[in-house]
């Protein structure tokens, strides 16, 4: 892993558009500014880790099924009642 | 013109005819599956409400979902703009929402993923699951009893 030292509100770029600016420190917590392109998700590392289990999980916990495998459609979200 | 069929083997429901037409890409996988890209989604008798996402690069791969809102009519996720600009979603009729959930033999502890739902492009195809970072919603909330796990009459 690469390890940089940064002061506060210097940043570091991460390819040509993601940058990743440090806003503050307190103790042992950091804050950090992340301007990324709106196409590019930017999660905490928990959150991805927690869906990444829950995934797993869903797999491990599907049932026996039966009958002929038929293609499912899939529609919109039906239109919220008034 | 006609399609052509193509057949796979499922270990879970077996033999499965289907055209490429009808496969969903996820370009960035699933958390957990990364590298499975090419997906199905089937319908079973034995769980007419779910959506049984099936992988076609791993077909031993095979989550149950649902449409979130026969189980939440409320629910009302707030999609970060990546979701539409990566999937190129312009309205809200463009996409279908799917929700993963946890089959339990109990069926009381069932639960489902709302924190996380798979959005699918109707257009193009294209699907990812969308995290919702920050919101309200869980990765395991349980599902009402109301749904039924295996019933013929949803």
């Amino acid at each position: 892993m690469l390890v940089l030292s940064r002061k506060i509100n210097q940043s570091i770029m991460i390819g040509d558009d993601v940058r990743i600016v440090i806003v503050a420190v307190d103790r042992d917590q950091v804050k950090l500014g992340i301007e990324a392109p709106r196409a590019v998700p930017v999660h905490r590392s928990e959150v991805y880790e927690e869906i990444r289990r829950a995934n797993q999980e869903a797999l491990g916990a599907a049932p026996a099924a039966t009958g002929k495998p038929e293609k499912a459609t899939l529609r919109p979200r039906p239109k919220p009642p008034r | 013109m006609e399609e052509e069929q193509l057949t796979i083997d499922l270990p879970k429901f077996g033999p499965c005819t289907f055209t490429a037409s009808e496969v969903l890409e996820f370009p960035w996988g699933l958390p957990g599956f990364a590298t499975l890209h090419r997906w199905l989604p089937l319908n079973l008798d034995s769980h007419p409400t779910f959506v049984w996402l099936q992988s076609l690069d791993d077909p031993t791969v095979a989550l149950p979902a649902v449409d979130p809102w026969m189980v939440f009519e409320n629910y009302d996720p707030k999609l970060p703009a990546y979701a539409f600009t990566s999937l190129e979603i312009r309205e809200a009729t463009d996409f279908a929402t799917l929700c993963v959930i946890v089959v339990t033999p109990n069926a009381e502890e069932m639960t489902i993923n709302l924190m996380a739902p798979i959005i699918v492009n109707l257009r193009t195809h294209k699907g990812r699951q969308i995290m919702l970072d920050g919101s309200s919603y869980s990765p395991r909330e349980p599902m009402p009893r109301k749904m039924p796990a295996s019933s013929k009459s949803a």
